[in-house]
């Protein structure tokens, strides 16, 4: 007898992370420089402002990072999983069709060109990777429609192209940049998360959340997909249609985790990886479940990016690389056998 | 007796310049097995896409229960036409279940879960094919002859009237090769499935399909009952080799002879005329 997925069976699975992902926040709220207490923080509600510092701390600083992170994560994982999909390759992750280098390409050049203008409280640079990144990938997009019918094959080598030649062009631009520029475009290349302000927190959220739930009804589309097109096509799917509307939500989303924090690696190649070997190839349920973990994974990298040279911090993308290989690696010789593009 | 597939002179080309069909018109009845053979490179895989709508012919129609192939939307095409093609293993391990499960995706709801009438379909296509006892091992981990069966489960899964393959038992051996065809043969007559099935196996073709349309690489092509188009005439003109014909009852066999044939001496006087009863 075959077993089939259930809504009921998913609600149950996607309930427990989400309770596992709160507990973890807070957690990781908690910890940090300065002691808090929960009891106090607790209290805090109701209280007057000042009066009572841990909640304060809590409140107003560590958890709108804390969700900030679980964002960022969700969203590359979500974008991870879709991406590998559509393009029916396991090495994709969110870069792979050049957000990466666009949005740096946005970045570096806000630097270098010294606008000192503020957006709705913050500084340029997110809207320009924001613009960078989906430039970019409508660039790739287009010369993948432009140069070939087997669309994966082409759009992933269109995204090689792109990306390197944009990032021989950031090259250029930070050879000829002065020391301190340099060091803040590195510093936003390597993944940072950092405080926003709350109401750039809550418009992301929303548009994050929007995506991946989109993103949501095409998953059992995706299932189909990734077997190749003509598959699909052959089993009922609008492929053209359920490729853009994947794509343009994946794209999206990245875009947006990538104006809050830089380039944060590893999360969307490695967490979509690991989900899926614990819990089977079903987009229906990798897709959420990647959400959630991809969150948990980010906000505990972050935490530790935070603490381990404290008072001074890490760049969060420094930790998901070194915790993710190896982590990655083990998950990879415990479940090798069960995966057939390894043997 | 319903026309389920209709063809008419349809004409077919990669490119502007070239044809690799042309003028072709048949039909198949409700019910009936078609076999499609031919040499390499006649078209007869172009054919089968062209049937399921993954290729837009230059001239000519395609009606599948009357209604034109590109009228269709992609759901309602796979509701009337599930295709297995050449056997493929995916890219991430999906179950035997999961797979059988995918060709009910034209049928599902916006979150794409499926009702109870989907799994009790996808679990009588399970018991079918035999592979109830796979259902969930990973595709990948199955062999060629499981596999192929797997995507035959899907295929009747799906609740199609037409089925269409594309040389469902090239890499199978022998007891495979008839296993597949039992399959096939037995869904033609017990659920009144339409088959059309691409082969190399002219042998395969005259025990299990009532017709067969011969397809040649210079663009012409017979269609007929199979023990009609099938005689060692017909065989040399389209494949280019002689053939020694056998009888077993009714039933006529075709050993292709080569330069190093054992008899191609006896043979070589009166090439086709060597019938045993």
């Amino acid at each position: 007898m075959a077993e089939f997925l259930t809504s009921k069976e998913l609600a149950i699975k996607v309930s427990i992370c989400l309770g596992v992902l709160v507990v973890v926040m807070c957690l990781c709220a908690l910890v940090g420089t300065q002691n808090i207490s929960l009891e106090r923080v607790f209290d805090g509600p109701g209280q007057k402002p000042g009066e009572n510092i841990d909640y304060e701390i809590f409140a107003r600083v560590r958890l709108p990072r804390v969700i900030l992170a679980a964002l960022v994560g969700a969203a590359l994982a979500c974008s991870g999983v879709v991406l590998q999909a559509i393009l029916r390759n396991p090495l994709a992750d969110p870069y792979i069709l050049g957000i990466s280098s666009g949005a740096g390409l946005g970045v570096i050049i806000t630097i270098l060109s010294g606008i000192s203008w503020s957006f709705w409280g913050g500084s340029p640079i997110g809207i320009f990777a924001f613009a960078g990144a989906l430039i970019t990938v409508w660039l790739v997009w287009y010369i993948g429609h432009f140069t070939g019918k087997s669309q994966a094959t082409s759009l992933l080598l269109a995204g090689v192209v792109v990306n390197a030649f944009f990032s021989a062009i950031i090259m250029f631009l930070t050879s000829i940049a002065k020391s301190e520029q340099v060091f803040s475009t590195i510093f936003w290349l390597m993944g940072n998360i950092t405080d926003k302000e709350l109401s750039v927190l809550w418009v992301s959220a929303g548009c994050i959340i929007a995506g991946i739930i989109v993103l949501f009804t095409v998953c059992h589309r995706l299932n189909v997909l990734a077997l190749g097109q003509e598959e699909a096509k052959g089993l009922g799917v609008d492929v053209a249609r359920t490729r853009i509307v994947a794509f343009a939500c994946a794209a999206f989303i990245t875009a947006i985790a990538v104006s809050l924090s830089g380039l944060i690696g590893f999360v969307g190649l490695i967490i979509p990886h690991g989900v899926r070997l614990a819990f089977g190839p079903d987009h229906r349920q990798l897709l959420p479940l990647s959400a959630i973990i991809g969150a948990a994974f980010l906000v505990i990298a972050d935490t530790i990016a935070r603490i381990i040279v404290a008072p001074a911090q890490l760049p969060v993308g420094v930790i998901t690389a070194i915790a993710g290989g190896p982590f990655f690696l083990i998950l990879l010789a415990k479940y090798s056998r069960k995966v057939s593009w390894l043997k | 007796m319903n026309t389920i597939i209709k063809v008419e002179n349809l004409n077919f080309g990669y490119t502007r310049q070239d044809t690799i069909l042309k003028g072709i018109s048949f039909e198949v009845i409700q019910g009936r097995f078609l076999a499609i053979a031919g040499p390499n490179g006649a078209g007869k895989t172009t054919l089968l896409n062209l049937l399921c709508g993954l290729l837009r012919p230059k001239a000519g129609s395609i009606r599948i229960d009357s209604a034109p192939v590109e009228s269709y939307s992609a759901k309602k095409l796979a509701q009337k036409v599930a295709v297995v093609r050449q056997e493929f293993v995916p890219v991430f391990d999906f179950t035997v279940a999961q797979m059988v499960s995918m060709a009910r995706t034209p049928y599902l709801g916006t979150f794409g879960f499926e009702s109870n009438t989907d799994k009790q379909i996808v679990n009588e296509a399970l018991e079918a094919t035999e592979t109830a006892q796979f259902a969930l091992r990973a595709l990948g981990s199955l062999s060629g002859g499981e596999r192929q069966r797997v995507f035959i489960a899907r295929a009747l899964a799906a609740n199609s009237p037409v089925l269409l393959l594309d040389e469902p038992t090239s890499f199978l051996d022998l007891k495979h090769q008839v296993g597949i065809y039992d399959l096939l043969k037995t869904a033609q007559l017990e659920k009144g499935k339409t088959i059309v099935a691409v082969t190399h196996d002219i042998n395969l073709a005259a025990q299990y399909c009532d017709e067969i349309l011969l397809l040649g690489a210079n663009g012409n092509y017979h269609i007929g009952e199979t023990k009609d188009v099938l005689s060692p005439e017909q065989i040399e003109r389209v494949f280019g080799v002689r053939t020694f014909v056998g009888k077993l009852g009714q039933e006529k066999f075709f050993i292709p002879l080569g330069k190093f044939a054992k008899y191609s001496g006896q043979i070589a006087g009166k090439p086709h005329n060597i019938q045993q009863e």
